[in-house]
């Protein structure tokens, strides 16, 4: 069984006024193994924030179902949907969602101390990952004291920290610059291999081709997939680029 | 540029951010409109042509000035606010090319808009007012009423130019901010990363110990005229203790809190320490002021409250009789009686409650049990150790109290007011030993004592030749300055105020004629509590007035302190409930949290005020025997009456403002879905 089911996911927005319908997603299937390294690409307005929301449980689809390891999402109480995401879900934002009254370490801290753990083992747990980001030092200082890119590691770790069965990031490389960004996705591909499951959302082709798998979404549906099969990261880089110039002109003739 | 383009650009301006504004323009409008209504009362000839309108006035013109000084510090503060919020379209215009010189204009004509709208609603609405202001003082203080209608045009022209004064003064303050500013930092003002605040241990413990202090200065206050002195310093350090307290004993005390691990990473603890450390760090100003203004508005409220209240009841204890007369250097009362007894036939008035008795008294100083009569033979005279001596004899004691006490030779029967006395005999300097056979809970009700507010001791002594003997070793001792035995007449009339005004001006009048024929000069007074009563009135009506109308002021200030703290926290918020709800808080846990902080950081100064008012309590009461009120069930009861409704009102702009709170945190949840 897969980690991760997606099966036939429809999203339709209503508009306050006058009923209009829009379609944000129709007909969405696809499965993630674990230990999986998914992007997911897609022009803006493709759907694929709806896409990101709804595998975070932040929003409710209006058709088809999401599976994350045999769990139906969408049949998850509304009170324990936050309990739920806390436990599963890793999150990485484009915009670090660091809180500021917060030093790095008790923004790590903060979904653990959510769940009631105790401080001493929540030190242990933290060790090992700071190290691995290489924040070890940064831990006792405030975010607005770090870089951006230092920002997005101890995002990271916060992510990580609750081993979660998947990583969702949103643009993580979005605004960083592109030493971070390398480091950033060096970062990724290291955590993958160590395992972990991670779907991530961007533009960048840069950052798509460091994944195992890439989804390409055009108006709300599936539109290809590229597996990295034995190519390496420059061969995918250049595949991904072929799909997109295909996708921006030839596209719509599918 | 088009010459309307400036206005336009700053009406524009004010409209955008009316949930700013419209607060700000209130404020400006309301504090106008009680100036000039203050302004109005002290300068009108109603006001004047009162029976104590001289005092009545005076009280007033010292309520426009305190309402001036907090006008100018509240609305500085409020307009921080304002700008704090606007930096960043200031920034933007800055970037899309205009100059500080523009910026300048635009806040100019900004600053015009609002203090005319302020100014011409607010002295309209002070015009309107004043004569509703006017009645309810004339109610207040028993005065006729009258119906014309009056502007006092000194009144408006010192209004508008303090209020045009304060309104430049904010103009330069805010030029002189985006003077200095760069362009991006205005752009970014808002959202700058802030340094997380250090616990500054040195000024937290300053505070407490100022604050202990003036707790200390307040309780160990045993006098009304030490109470008068030193209320102002326990006053001033209760202001600088909470600042400091609330500004950085909180941070320090959230340190603390964070130190210890198994508290901090709990659930509950977690995100409200570490956000409430931020809060006061920038609140805590805000909060203690909030503090401030509770404590004053409940001690002024409390205080004139319990004074008017009170005024009939220390009428009484001041007069215990409607009409007294008494004179000094006589042995014989009668011709005075019989002047009584003529006019109130001819009146057809019956007197009640006669009472007849001889009374010496003076004052002595109390060092190691003596009482000293010579006090300039004492150095550094400490006002607690005075006592007022009141002699009387014992065939009235028993007579005016209906008892049948007995005394032998050099024994005195004692009672204390305000002091307790812990000698088993009386020793006054010159006098041989006297005795205390016991003390007494009955005294004979004489306003003298009450008037003055030193300590006394009431001696009943067993014959008229032991007051004689008293009377001339104090007359020895004191020389020009001694006091004579005084033979007092004291009756009730059951008659109306102003029958009784006629009668005590028929004796007074007959009383002069009728002595100034006799050779030896006598010395008499008749007081009449009818003819007393309206001043007493008018000066506790006056400050009751007073006192609500700045109260009134001073909670309208609170609210808006209040109300700006909320919003301005709310858009601080927004950010937050959104990444912890992303993080994995649930919307209830993130409401719980947040509604805890906002309790306690909300609730803080009422409590705060609270412990304050309590403890000025016996500091007050002390202060209002100086009004001869001594009623500390009537104090207590005005204050707590005072407090509660003032929780109340709290609680319900608390629900109010949290309601704007919730509003803007959740709003921009709803634009980003």
């Amino acid at each position: 069984m897969a980690l991760l089911e997606v099966c036939n996911l429809k999203k339709i927005y209503t508009t306050r006024f006058g009923g209009q319908h829009v379609v944000a997603l129709k007909n969405i299937s696809f499965n993630v193994e674990k230990g999986e390294y998914v992007a997911i690409m897609g022009e803006s307005g493709s759907g694929k924030t709806t896409l990101l929301n709804i595998l975070a449980a932040l929003d409710r689809p209006s058709g088809g179902s999401v599976l994350l390891e045999g769990r139906e999402l969408s049949k998850i109480k509304e009170s324990q949907i936050a309990a739920f995401r806390r436990d599963n879900l890793g999150f990485v934002f484009q915009d670090f969602n660091l809180l500021d009254t917060f030093t790095l370490r008790d923004n790590i801290y903060l979904p653990l101390v959510l769940e009631g753990r105790k401080p001493a083992e929540m030190q242990q747990k933290i060790l090992p990952i700071a190290k691995k980001l290489g924040i070890t030092e940064l831990l006792n200082k405030y975010p607005y004291e770090v870089s951006g890119g230092q920002k997005q590691r101890a995002a990271v770790a916060r992510a990580l920290i609750t081993e979660p069965s998947v990583i969702l990031a949103d643009e993580p490389t979005g605004a960083l610059d592109s030493k971070s960004t390398g480091e950033m996705l060096e970062l990724f591909s290291q955590i993958n291999q160590d395992g972990q499951t991670i779907i991530m959302v961007t533009h960048s082709v840069a950052a798509a081709s460091h994944a195992g798998r890439v989804l390409f979404i055009k108006d709300g549906a599936l539109f290809h997939q590229i597996f990295r099969g034995e190519n390496s990261d420059t061969q995918l880089y250049q595949k991904i680029s072929d799909t997109l110039t295909m996708l921006a002109t030839g596209g719509e003739q599918k | 540029m088009n010459a309307g383009f400036y206005p336009k650009l700053a009406w524009n301006g004010i409209r955008k951010n009316k949930k700013l504004y419209l607060p700000y323009l209130l404020t400006c409008t309301g504090m106008i409109t009680i100036f000039y209504i203050l302004a109005f009362l002290s300068e009108n000839r109603a006001t004047a042509g009162m029976r104590a309108g001289n005092i009545v006035q005076y009280i007033l013109s010292l309520g426009t000035w305190v309402i001036g000084a907090f006008s100018l510090i509240f609305l500085f503060y409020t307009n921080s606010f304002l700008i704090r919020k606007r930096k960043k379209e200031f920034g933007l215009y800055n970037i899309l090319g205009m100059g500080k010189r523009n910026l300048a204009i635009i806040l100019l004509w900004e600053t015009l808009i609002v203090a005319g709208i302020s100014l011409i609603c607010g002295l309209c609405c002070g015009v309107l007012l004043s004569k509703a202001a006017e009645l309810c003082l004339t109610n207040i203080l028993n005065e006729e009423i009258t119906l014309t209608f009056s502007v006092e045009p000194k009144a408006l022209v010192n209004c508008a130019l303090l209020f045009s004064a304060i309104f430049i003064l904010i103009l330069l303050n805010t030029l002189r901010q985006i003077r200095v500013a760069k362009p991006i930092e205005l752009l970014h003002s808002e959202s700058v990363g802030e340094k997380p605040p250090k616990a500054n241990w040195f000024l937290a413990i300053l505070g407490a110990v100022i604050l202990a202090a003036a707790y200390t200065i307040a309780l160990m206050i045993d006098n009304p005229i030490q109470a008068i002195l030193n209320f102002f310093l326990a006053v001033i350090l209760v202001i600088i203790g909470t600042y400091i307290l609330f500004v950085s004993g909180s941070v320090a005390l959230c340190k603390l809190l964070q130190k210890n691990k198994n508290y901090y990473y709990k659930t509950n603890h977690f995100v409200s320490v570490s956000s409430m450390l931020y809060r006061m760090k920038r609140n805590g100003a805000g909060l203690a002021s909030i503090c401030i203004l509770s404590t004053m508005i409940l001690v002024m409220v409390s205080s004139t409250v319990c004074l008017f209240v009170g005024t009939e009841n220390s009428l009484k204890e001041v007069y215990p009789r409607d009409i007294i007369i008494s004179t000094e250097n006589t042995s014989q009362p009668e011709p005075i009686k019989h002047i009584a007894a003529d006019i109130l036939k001819e009146k057809q008035a019956e007197p009640k409650d006669e009472m007849e008795y001889r009374e010496l008294s003076f004052t002595s100083y109390l060092e190691n049990g003596t009482l000293i009569l010579d006090t300039n033979s004492i150095q550094n005279i400490s006002f607690t150790n005075l006592r007022l001596l009141c002699i009387y004899t014992l065939e009235d004691y028993n007579r005016i109290l209906g008892k049948e006490e007995t005394l032998g030779e050099n024994e005195v029967l004692l009672h204390t007011s305000r002091t307790d006395f812990a000698e088993s005999s009386i020793r006054i300097e010159g006098c041989p030993e006297l005795q205390i056979k016991k003390t007494v809970d009955d005294y004979i009700p004489d306003g003298e004592a009450s008037t003055m507010f030193s300590s006394s001791l009431f001696l009943i002594v067993p014959d008229a030749e032991t007051m004689e003997q008293i009377s001339r070793i104090q007359a020895e001792a004191y020389g020009k300055n001694a006091s004579e035995i005084t033979d007092y007449y004291a009756f009730n009339l059951n008659l109306n105020d102003k029958k009784q005004i006629e009668i005590y001006e028929e004796i007074f009048a007959r009383m002069k004629e009728e002595f100034s024929k006799t050779e030896t000069p006598y010395h008499f007074q008749i007081k009449s509590l009818a003819n007393e009563r309206p001043g007493h009135y008018e000066l506790n009506g006056g400050f009751f007035f007073l006192g609500i109308f700045l109260g009134l002021i001073f909670l309208a200030a609170t609210v808006l302190i209040m109300y700006y703290k909320q919003i301005s926290e709310g858009y601080e918020d927004q950010s937050k409930f959104e990444i912890m709800q992303k993080v994995g808080m649930t919307k209830k846990e993130i409401r719980k949290s947040i509604n805890s902080q906002i309790l306690t950081v909300f609730f803080l100064p009422l409590i705060a005020a609270g412990v304050h008012t309590a403890l000025a309590f016996p500091i007050i009461s002390k202060m209002l025997m100086l009004f001869s009120i001594e009623n500390t069930p009537l104090l207590a009861g005005s204050t707590f009456v005072t407090y509660l409704i003032f929780a109340v009102f709290y609680i319900f702009v608390y629900r109010i403002t949290s309601r704007a709170y919730y509003g803007i945190v959740s709003g921009r949840k709803e634009d980003s879905v």
